[in-house]
């Protein structure tokens, strides 16, 4: 059996695992269009700080599960001919075939927002890149208050340049923090010399021999010598957008991540598929969400059929300028019907979103201590039956679960 | 293999397991100098009670280890024994061990700046939790002999005898 697998992030690598486990004999080839592959993408910033940081696995996939790794490009796919076109000419051929080509940095449309000393981060070329802008710079300007723009930020200022981060919304991490979580770790930012501006999106950027101008809408303006656009993400799908594959934001794929054409799969951050709290398709753009993904599609090309229920949109934890955090499901419910309670204490910030009976959101900064069990009541949808004040008290622990009436699938 | 068994019937709740467990995992691995230590040395497993019931919780070292699967830095790995362990100088702090685990057994070294967790004492034939506790709530067996003796017990309930 001949396995293609489009992409070497950890989708890709999690799925050639799943295959090589279930068939000694697979032909597994693998297609990074990145020099290096693979490597711990997650961990890319700390080259910002560090060029010869070891961001590289330390048990090599490629040789302990025999993967044929070919530096290309995919062009496209011909589903006649069961084939992938690569920028080289090379059309190797295929039984089986996993797109997980992950996703591209979003660059919004503003005048000026290419150029010299603007850069985005997503690959460890471009961290590399940003590594060596960074000397002889004084000021840098992060576009994109998220976890990425975060860690560039972090990443700017231990290298002793001033950084300001610009977020267009009211608030930085929308969506994964409410407005007193945003407020903790905005503090914790300003107390590492990070500074914030938020409520107005960029107008234009400017650019005078190496000086870079940000102006935003509301009418300030900031100068850089060196700009990280970190906007955000969107799959990666280019290459298949008429190839016959379904497509939508992402690569729509069913319950097996099989896309329409039979022996075709996607897994990780190109996906679109459903919201496991909502049932809204959405894209997913986090790294465990695509390490699970990537089991699940390689397990079922090799011949399982395991069913992917879907995932959480928000799933992060994060270590932001000393603090800990941990944010899972909804925070701010838009939709009637959710209870929210908040515990908030020096050192340790907690808001639980209730569903009913079910715990839809919850996010811990300061004390992450069992998360782990509130975010698999999130992602497993467990009813909470008697537990749900326990829950609420933010108190709840494994031993809770010991002969419940309904203990789902925490117990033993 | 033998595996750890918690019997929560026979737990008191005396932590003579997280001591021994912190002890082991201490610098000199004595009890005199472990208490002078600072920071203290932590330990790996939790005394946990609930209404009508008490027991120590422990790593599982899954055999579908979310902990492990989702690992961002390399940190975690399966040593040979099938334990899930640390690669230390690999952790960066970023917690998603703690987010994914449904346990709630990693927490953090907020001195070292890197999650900790129980290694299964892997240099010890018997691990410190097991040896320490007086009741035999923890104890080290062999799956096919726990299973055996609680089907035996569940016969003679029914059975009357």
């Amino acid at each position: 059996m001949n396995y293609i697998i489009i992409g070497g992030g950890i989708a890709g690598i999690t799925a050639a695992k799943a295959v090589r486990r279930r068939d000694a004999q697979a032909e597994i080839t693998m297609i990074s269009a990145e020099k290096t592959c693979p490597y711990y993408r997650p961990l890319i910033p700390l080259l910002i700080e560090k060029g010869d940081a070891d961001v590289t696995y330390a048990e090599d996939p490629i040789s302990e599960y025999k993967i044929n790794l070919l530096q290309d490009r995919v062009v496209r796919v011909a589903l006649q001919e069961r084939d992938v076109v690569l920028a080289s000419g090379k059309r190797p051929g295929f039984d089986k075939l996993l797109i997980a080509t992950g996703s591209r940095p979003v660059i919004p449309g503003i005048e000026g927002i290419s150029g010299p000393g603007i850069y985005t981060l997503r690959t460890v070329d471009d961290a590399l890149r940003i590594n060596a802008a960074v000397q002889g710079v004084k000021k840098a300007a992060v576009i994109g208050g998220g976890f990425v723009g975060i860690k560039a930020a972090l990443a700017l200022i231990r290298r002793g340049i001033e950084v300001i981060i610009i977020e267009q919304l009211g608030q930085i991490l929308s969506r994964r923090l409410d407005a007193r979580g945003a407020e903790i770790v905005s503090e914790a930012l300003a107390r590492r010399g990070i500074k914030i501006m938020t409520g107005s999106p960029v107008s234009r950027i400017t650019h005078d021999s190496g000086r870079i101008t940000v102006r935003l809408e509301s009418g300030s303006t900031t100068e850089a010598g060196l700009v990280v656009v970190a906007a955000g993400v969107r799959p990666d799908i280019e290459a298949f957008r008429d190839s016959g594959i379904k497509t939508g934001r992402g690569i729509l794929v069913g319950e097996t991540l099989e896309t329409n054409v039979p022996g075709i799969y996607a897994a990780g951050d190109v996906v679109e598929f459903r919201d496991l709290l909502t049932g809204r398709p959405c894209v997913s753009g986090l790294w465990s969400n695509a390490e699970e993904m990537g089991r699940i599609a390689g397990s079922n090309m090799a011949g399982d059929r395991i069913k992917f229920e879907g995932f959480l949109p928000v799933m992060n934890a994060a270590d932001i300028a000393g603090i800990p955090l941990v944010s899972a499901g909804i925070i701010e419910p838009v939709e009637e019907g959710h209870e929210t309670v908040t515990d908030d204490r020096p050192g340790r910030y907690r808001r639980l979103v209730f569903r009913g009976d079910r715990l839809e959101g919850a996010l811990f900064i300061g004390d992450v201590r069992n998360a782990g069990i509130y975010v698999n009541l999130i992602k497993n949808r467990i009813p909470l039956g008697g537990l749900k004040e326990k829950a609420a008290s933010g108190d709840l622990q494994y031993v809770h679960f010991i002969k419940t009436p309904q203990p789902g699938r925490l117990a033993v | 293999m033998k595996q750890i068994f918690v019997r929560p019937d026979r737990c008191m709740a005396c932590k003579g397991c997280e001591t021994a467990c912190a002890v082991q995992h201490s610098a000199d691995k004595t009890l005199f100098s472990a208490v002078l230590q600072s920071p203290p040395p932590m330990k790996r497993l939790f005394v946990e009670a609930a209404e009508g019931i008490r027991m120590p919780v422990i790593c599982r070292h899954c055999e579908d280890a979310p902990c492990l699967r989702a690992c961002i830095s390399g940190c975690l790995y399966r040593d040979d024994h099938g334990f899930v362990r640390r690669r230390k100088e690999r952790c960066i702090g970023c917690w998603t061990c703690i987010m994914l685990c449904p346990f709630g057994v990693i927490t953090r070294d907020r001195e070292k700046h890197i999650a900790v967790k129980c290694d299964r004492c892997h240099r010890l034939d018997v691990p410190a939790c097991v040896n320490a506790c007086p009741t035999r709530a923890l104890v080290m067996a062999e799956p096919e002999e726990v299973a055996a003796d609680r089907r035996q017990k569940a016969v003679r309930a029914e059975s009357g005898g």
